[in-house]
């Protein structure tokens, strides 16, 4: 217990510098403006804006990574509350009572308790991870090649599983990010691999590159199909603070909330969205007056938005501690400190403590930024929701060509990013997820070399490799979601669930 | 164009070639056929010592099963069951060329078939977005124009002299004496501030004087 503020005053004292204090801010006011600009989730945001984290220092652009993750979170819940227009699927659950409470003037308040219940949850996420992360990384060191093999086929197969869709499709979109991972020069004999004599293909994909084009060009591809659509933006009426009724009704709805999204953010998949589906449901299940749900009921803004934000936080657990992103955004996280030259892992808590300690402890100034700086600048956020699509995009178009040409100052990279970015429309309108594509171009190498080292111990003997028990237990419970997955009533409800996440 | 493909959708039945799957199945199909040739010549090694060719050809089989697997999934399924294949080309095409613009003009390089001049970002800039703005049918030819010198200024101000990021500016023959001249530095602020107002005039004129000042 000692140890644990210890570390989060370390934390805390790495963060208070005026430059991280500053990128944190700047993170999550330029995540908020991207995030309420209409037709960008989160995925696109980050995507779009990781270019500009890179010339910050390795602690300052992953704090500022974070802050644009949660900014563009918050921004979601503003648009789903404003104008019944989630921004991503994780605040989709806000609509329901959040634009009903903004029908009847209450849009401050739902604002209001969405950034109050946020900020609380994310106070507790934040010593979850603080709390979980040594243990979790302690047992991460003890693991064999053959472990970690197992551990990475269990996160990945719990990813596509729960990220909704077509599972065959899942599992194919996986296996292509798997081997763009290994395109270029092999690790161990160092031959070039899937080159096919290209010169561009030597270096192999850049994380950043493929995602600036599979979510971010994509998306505006995506959204020109359709004629664009003003909505309707209402005024911003009443308070802004929920007074104590308001509180009261709703005190109860945020503990469950962020206890429940702290838990399932952990687990590979759409923590998020899963979460704030779950609380909505759990909300309801408990009410007196269940009926009031989908009218306004204050409950329903503060559990799935407590819970959501308490996921968006834990779901670094498994990258910062184990190495492993689980969802798409982590998979970006993950890439960016790679670049930065800290390989996510077990060895990062104990090799680059201030880097650790100054993230998680960002992730709760960032939270109270949103509530203090952002929530009165709530005015300018509804002028950015009018923005016309037919002038945003462009700017988009620019900005992406502009950062990852920053990035190598290298022309073919822009060419890469127009390449992905039909790639990605065109799989989209084929039914293909692409975040898990992502996940294995991220996770690809080292599931190859755990899985070499892991055989070459066990000295080509695939029993001995699977006969340790750890090993045998998680292929075991891989395999068990996959087989539940294909169960038909399992599998309707999976296909609903698609997200970008 | 999405409404006729929303109600061919409806009415008229979704040939084998068009559906979703089966374009899908196939594309699967021939990335791992075109991977497989990829690796044709890595050594697989033994399971004791796996070879760089392992990986990359066991997934390239599983691939394919997959990808038959689809294809067959599209051929088998009933009429209701299909969708439609369907992308808006246009703004894809256009969007597109407004990267590719981008990429082969901003420092100029040599692509193999073809090596370009640098024109630097107040000439592409510009450009990139008034070809992008043309993939919408709501465009509007002032509102764009502005926009595109507007957003060039904001781009050199945020990038080069906030972030201090290396972008050429200008082709090379005008870049390159103007820098030994003034310093790059002052370059990029004459260069954004020459762009700021030069949208800011462009906007008087087509649009008035705006009643509120903004700033």
């Amino acid at each position: 217990m000692i140890d644990l503020f210890n570390n989060l005053y370390m934390g805390f004292s790495t963060i208070l510098s005026v430059q991280n204090i500053l990128l944190c801010l700047i993170g999550c006011l330029v995540g908020t403006l991207i995030g309420v600009l209409p037709g960008i989730g989160p995925l696109a945001t980050i995507a779009i804006l990781m270019p500009l984290t890179y010339n910050a220092e390795p602690i300052g652009s992953l704090i500022m990574l974070a802050g644009i993750y949660y900014g563009s979170q918050y921004g979601g819940s503003t648009t789903a509350i404003l104008v019944n227009m989630p921004g991503e699927t994780s605040s989709l659950v806000t609509t329901f009572d959040g634009h009903a409470m903004a029908r009847q003037g209450r849009a401050g308040k739902a604002l209001g308790i969405a950034a109050i219940g946020s900020f609380i949850a994310g106070t507790f996420a934040t010593f979850v991870i603080a709390g979980t992360a040594i243990p979790l990384s302690k047992l991460a060191l003890s693991f064999t090649a053959g472990n970690y093999f197992a551990l990475m086929v269990l996160g990945l197969s719990l990813a596509i599983i729960l990220a909704g869709g077509s599972l065959l499709k899942a599992v194919c979109m996986l296996f292509i990010g798997v081997l763009m991972a290994l395109v270029g020069a092999d690790q161990i004999t160092a031959e070039p691999r899937l080159t096919y004599g290209l010169q561009i293909l030597y270096d192999g994909f850049d994380v950043a590159i493929v995602s600036m084009g599979l979510f971010g060009v994509a998306e505006i591809l995506r959204n020109l199909e359709t004629p664009e659509h003003k909505p309707f933006v209402g005024q911003v009426v009443g308070s802004l603070l929920p007074n104590r009724k308001d509180m009261k009704d709703s005190a109860g709805a945020i503990a469950r909330g962020s206890v429940l999204g702290s838990i399932i953010g952990i687990i590979p998949g759409n923590g998020a969205t899963l979460s704030s589906f779950v609380s909505y449901a759990l909300e309801k299940a408990l009410s007196k007056h269940p009926e009031r749900f989908g009218k306004g009921a204050i409950e329903g803004v503060a559990g799935p938005e407590s819970a959501n934000n308490a996921a968006a936080q834990t779901t670094f657990i498994p990258l910062l501690t184990l190495g492993l992103p689980s969802t798409a955004v982590m998979a970006l996280v993950g890439g960016a400190m790679t670049l930065h030259g800290v390989v996510p892992g077990p060895q990062v808590i104990t090799k680059h403590p201030d880097l650790f300690w100054g993230v998680v402890s960002s992730m709760w100034v960032g939270n109270l930024m949103l509530v203090v700086i952002n929530l009165p600048l709530i005015g300018v956020w509804v002028k950015f929701l009018k923005v016309p699509y037919h002038l945003l995009f462009p700017t988009i178009v620019l900005f992406c060509c502009i950062g990852i040409y920053s990035v190598n100052s290298r022309p073919s990279d822009v060419l890469e990013v127009a390449f992905f970015g039909v790639a990605g429309y065109v799989f989209h309108k084929l039914k293909f997820e692409l975040a898990p594509l992502l996940l294995g171009l991220v996770l690809g190498a080292m599931l190859e070399d755990n899985l070499r080292r892991g055989l070459i111990l066990s000295e080509g003997n695939v029993w001995t490799f699977l006969s340790e028990p750890l090993t045998l237990a998680l292929l075991t419970v891989a395999l068990l979601a996959l087989g539940a997955a294909v169960v038909p009533s399992i599998s309707k409800g999976r296909e609903q669930l698609v997200d970008e996440d | 164009m999405t409404v006729q493909s929303t109600e061919g959708r409806r009415t008229a039945a979704v040939p084998l070639y068009a559906r979703i799957d089966v374009i899908g199945g196939a594309a699967i199909i021939l990335l791992a056929i075109a991977i497989w040739l990829g690796a044709t010549e890595l050594d697989a090694g033994a399971l004791s010592r796996i070879g760089s060719g392992a990986l990359p050809k066991g997934l390239a089989v599983i691939l394919f099963v997959a990808g038959l697997a689809i294809l067959l999934k599209g051929l088998l399924q009933s009429n209701e069951a299909a969708e439609r294949f369907y992308v808006a080309v246009r703004p894809t095409a256009i969007v597109v060329a407004s990267i590719v613009l981008f990429g082969v003009f901003i420092r100029g390089a040599d692509f193999g078939f073809l090596s370009t001049p640098q024109l630097g970002l107040m000439v592409v800039g510009p450009i990139t977005v008034f070809v992008a703005g043309n993939a919408t049918p709501e465009m509007n030819v002032r509102q764009l124009i502005v926009l595109s010198f507007g957003l060039t200024a904001a781009m050199l101000l945020v990038f080069m002299d906030l972030l201090s990021v290396t972008i050429p500016v200008l082709p090379r023959f005008i870049q390159d004496p103007l820098t030994l001249s003034m310093g790059i530095d002052t370059l990029v602020r004459v260069g954004y501030a020459a762009y700021g107002v030069l949208a800011a005039v462009l906007y008087v004129i087509f649009f008035g004087w705006p009643e509120l000042r903004r700033d």
